[in-house]
């Protein structure tokens, strides 16, 4: 097969800091490539450096044979090769369309032609497989469509090498399987992608050839066919990983106690959240599924003070705490890794130093100034205990890799000794290592005896370590089942809007 | 070592935009034909050339390094307070009634008449706050019409209740302060009063309190990304108290210092002319609202003006080349600002309207 793409000697350093070291790495036409690594081994930098918004300090980057230098994505774009990132970036009251089609807009005269735009884009879905409705607004439409509507992007553009970095965090099952699905069909007509995941059961199901990244080094390139999960999380992690799992407990009294939320939606649609009740007792961990978009924002916005309901009750910890600002609902016993680590969970510009100090000013406060030195120390301490790589506590957040960035949000609010504790998303980007470490976390602090509310997308997550399972859909708890009666079918289909079947 | 990077950075910025502004204004120098050398040469002299000169400067320098303090914390806050002329002004009015109408001791009557300053200052920052929090008013707009309220407001008060009518001239002022009220000089027969002290002292407290202070780290995470802020339990509403009020304060100390430092009277339009407000954007913007670079940068912006009257006083390159080293400086800051104004605008846009 034909090498679209290679790199030969790859080096990337910022400062005295090797990201990527002596890289070589190719891409053939129609395979499907995943990049496969822990958090911070240099992923997000070599896809970086192929689509032109680093350049690499040593080695060459050859495409079909010749050598290019990209000084930004444009050049890229313009030799096949387009990206989508770990975080969208779609426009949100734009159409489908208009957000396929900006930079190459197709004109009738001077002006936008939006009927030609919408034809375009409704034909490139069909031929690809990847059907969407091109005059819908990105905002409105659920993350499996704004996936979609990424990569549409990218093949508008004319793109033969797609890199996918980390696609499938914020998706359900079903629309990963719909995604792999997708992708494996662009492939098969001859289109080639680079796959970054942290889930190595979708790289078993996807890939074609799997090239292993440890600590800016590749310490493994094989085929799929070659190869099992426990080899590669060998290579990756540079040791075996132990296996954890709920114990049977027995829960306390209640922590959390919502009764009867409701929260009005804009004028004319559907409420928000419509009469939801629950309840989180100590020593318990309470799942909620459901496709992201049916309420489950909402309401941890509404627990944790961040947006007042219309009607209900909110009680944590013994006390009435509905419509209570943030601060005192904090005190009150509330801890909180978000859903949204970029937008609720950190300062990009800020230092790692003052993300961490975020909850714990009263902690660190000594005659009004903070107390810098112990921050530090106990900082420190987080660092080593989640694996958390970073130049120092005074970098920027936003050199932080995503899965590190998250580690220390959740390392912050596991720190926050309180008896309640919201997790969102808690292992959204972090390596396999570092998932384990941080559902052993959640598991010791249930035992300690505080009450989790744990909301997540990823399904085994849920079933892993939820006591009861909740399932939201369209603003209402559509069912609940206990963890021994829980299948991921029955939980599927109540996600799904379907009736539980007894 | 980070503090200090992180201090000789904001430093460093404005000297760099000066620089540039400089060489803008040779080429300027240049065209017309004049000897780049020379002109320069007179514009240092006229800026550090002597001791009056430099304390001259740093007279100038003094009011612009307060208004700067203070926009640099409200924009630190993300707050855009456009307002410093007006809370300039009406310190400054307020600070010249206090030292002809309150009683007692010139000592205590000085200290009176700066504090009130500060309140009107600050209190007339807080009423755009009040707007925005209350009515979503736009901040930058309504600081900037609040301005033309304040300026219009004292200009009356000076050309009618409290006119000067003991000397023959038709000037709108006050009259003259008692000369016990006034700020002491710091040498004699110097123009450099005890104000530049205060301005010096705002800068180190100022750096302190939003560095180091518990208050100043979430007035920061505020102005960086306000959903972090809420969700960490930071209470908007009283940072903006606190921002506004602050930062009121202390253009309002500005006027004040001027009035009883420098003319000893309120004079209509005094404040305004030499445009201190801006100059105090300016200086915050060039370094990006670092307190200690917000002082170096103002008194750079002074050195620029009283170096230009030294150019006009000895040379025959017109005045206009100081205009020209302003105006890179102004557009250097307005490309800063128009990006952070849009940047906030845009993530505000994208992150819905939860807070
Ligand atoms: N601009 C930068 N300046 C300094 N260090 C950086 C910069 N960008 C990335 N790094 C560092 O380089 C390392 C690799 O980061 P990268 O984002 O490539 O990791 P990754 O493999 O994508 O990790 P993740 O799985 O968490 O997304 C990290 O330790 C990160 O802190
Ligand atoms: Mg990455």
């Amino acid at each position: 097969m034909t090498v679209l793409l290679e790199m030969q000697g790859i080096t990337k350093k910022y400062g005295d800091f090797t990201a990527n070291h002596d890289i070589h790495f190719d891409v053939r036409k129609g395979e499907i490539h995943a990049l496969v690594g822990e958090n911070g081994a240099g992923k997000t930098t070599m896809m970086r450096m192929l689509y032109g918004m680093e350049q690499p300090t040593a080695g060459r980057i050859l495409v079909n044979g010749k050598e290019v230098h990209f000084h930004d994505p444009s050049q890229a774009i313009r030799h096949g090769i387009g990206m989508v990132h770990q975080h969208f970036m779609l426009f949100p009251s734009f159409t489908l369309a208009e957000n396929i089609v900006i930079g190459g807009e197709p004109k009738k005269g001077a002006f936008f032609d939006r009927q030609s735009a919408a034809d375009k884009v409704r034909e490139l879905g069909e031929r690809y497989g990847m059907p969407i409705d091109p005059w819908k607004k990105a905002g409105d439409c659920p993350l499996g469509i704004q996936q979609r509507t990424e990569i549409l992007k990218v093949l508008y553009q004319g793109a033969d090498v797609i890199i996918l970095d980390e696609p499938t965090g914020v998706l359900t099952p079903g629309e990963v399987k719909e995604l792999l699905a997708a992708i494996k069909g662009l492939a098969a007509q001859g289109k080639s992608f680079i796959l970054i995941t942290h889930k190595l059961h979708e790289v078993m199901e996807a890939a074609d050839r799997i090239t292993v990244l440890r600590d800016g080094v590749i310490t493994g390139q094989m085929a799929a066919n070659d190869t099992d999960e426990e080899q590669i999380s060998r290579l990756m992690v540079g040791r075996e990983l132990v296996q954890m799992s709920r114990a049977a407990r027995e829960p306390g009294e209640k922590v959390l106690d919502i009764q009867a939320i409701k929260l009005a939606g804009g004028k004319g649609s559907k409420p928000l959240l419509d009469d939801v009740s629950l309840s989180v007792r100590r020593g318990e961990i309470v799942g909620i599924a459901g496709i992201s978009g049916n309420g489950q924002s909402e309401l941890l916005q509404v627990i944790s003070g961040l947006r007042q309901p219309d009607r209900g009750t909110v009680e944590l910890n013994g006390a009435d705490v509905t419509g209570a600002p943030v601060r005192q609902i904090r005190e009150q016993g509330l801890a909180h890794i978000p859903e949204d680590r970029y937008l609720w969970g950190a300062s990009r510009d800020a230092t790692v130093l003052d993300n961490g100090l975020m909850g714990h000013q009263q902690r660190f406060r000594k005659r009004g100034l903070i107390d810098r030195s112990s921050l530090r120390k106990v900082m420190n301490e987080w660092v080593q205990r989640f694996a958390i790589k970073t130049g120092s506590l005074d970098t920027q957040a936003q050199f932080l890799s995503g899965g590190n960035l998250q580690k220390l949000i959740a390392a912050r609010e596991f720190a926050q000794q309180q008896p309640f504790l919201i997790a969102a998303e808690p292992t959204r980007g972090v390596d396999v290592g570092a998932m384990e470490l941080i559902h052993g976390e959640l598991l010791e602090r249930c035992r300690g005896g505080d009450g989790i509310l744990l909301v997540s997308s990823e399904l085994t997550e849920i079933l892993k370590l939820s006591d009861r399972i909740l399932v939201m859909y369209e603003g209402r708890i559509a069912g609940e089942l206990t963890a021994e009666q829980a299948t991921e079918e029955q939980i599927s289909l109540l996600m799904a809007g379907g009736k539980r079947q007894s | 070592m980070n503090v200090i990077k992180r201090t000789l950075l904001g430093m460093l910025q404005p000297v760099v935009a000066v620089l540039i502004g400089l060489i803008a204004g040779a080429v300027a120098i240049l065209l017309i034909g004049d000897s780049v050398v020379d002109t320069y040469r007179e514009m240092w002299n006229g800026a550090f050339g002597s001791f009056y000169f430099l304390t001259n400067t740093l007279t100038r320098a003094t009011p612009i390094i307060l208004t700067g303090l203070g926009v640099a914390l409200a924009f630190r806050a993300g707050f855009f307070n456009m307002g410093a002329t007006g809370q300039m002004v009406l310190g400054g009015l307020a600070a010249a009634i206090t030292g002809l109408y309150m009683p007692g001791p010139g000592w205590l009557v000085m200290i009176m008449a700066l504090l009130v300053g500060m309140v009107v200052g600050g209190l007339w920052s807080l009423f755009a706050g009040y707007m925005d929090a209350r009515f979503g008013v736009n901040l930058l707009i309504s600081t900037l019409l609040l301005n033309y309220i304040a300026s219009l407001f004292a200009g009356y008060m000076v050309s009618f209740p409290l006119k000067d009518r003991t000397g023959s001239a038709a000037m709108s002022q006050t009259p003259m302060l008692e000369a016990d009220v006034w700020l002491p000089k710091l040498f004699s027969g110097m123009s450099l009063h005890a104000g530049f002290i205060l301005a010096v002292l705002a800068a180190v407290a100022i750096y302190i309190f939003i560095h180091h202070s518990v208050a100043g780290y979430e007035i920061r995470m505020l102005g960086n990304n306000p959903f972090f802020a809420a969700y960490g339990g930071v209470k908007r509403g009283r940072m903006m108290v606190v921002a506004m009020l602050t930062s009121g304060a202390l253009a309002g100390l500005a006027g004040a210092g001027e009035v009883l430092g420098t003319q000893h009277r309120y004079l209509d339009g005094a404040l305004t002319s030499a445009d201190y407000g801006w100059s105090g954007i300016m200086a915050t913007l060039l370094a990006s609202s670092h307190p200690i670079g917000t002082a170096v940068a103002g008194i750079l912006l002074a050195a620029l003006q009283t170096g230009a009257m030294g150019v006009e006083r000895n040379t025959n390159v017109p005045l206009e080349v100081a205009s020209v080293i302003q105006a890179t400086l102004t557009l250097f800051v307005s490309a800063r600002f128009g990006y952070l104004f849009l940047k906030r605008r845009k993530e505000r846009k994208n992150n819905g309207s939860a807070v």
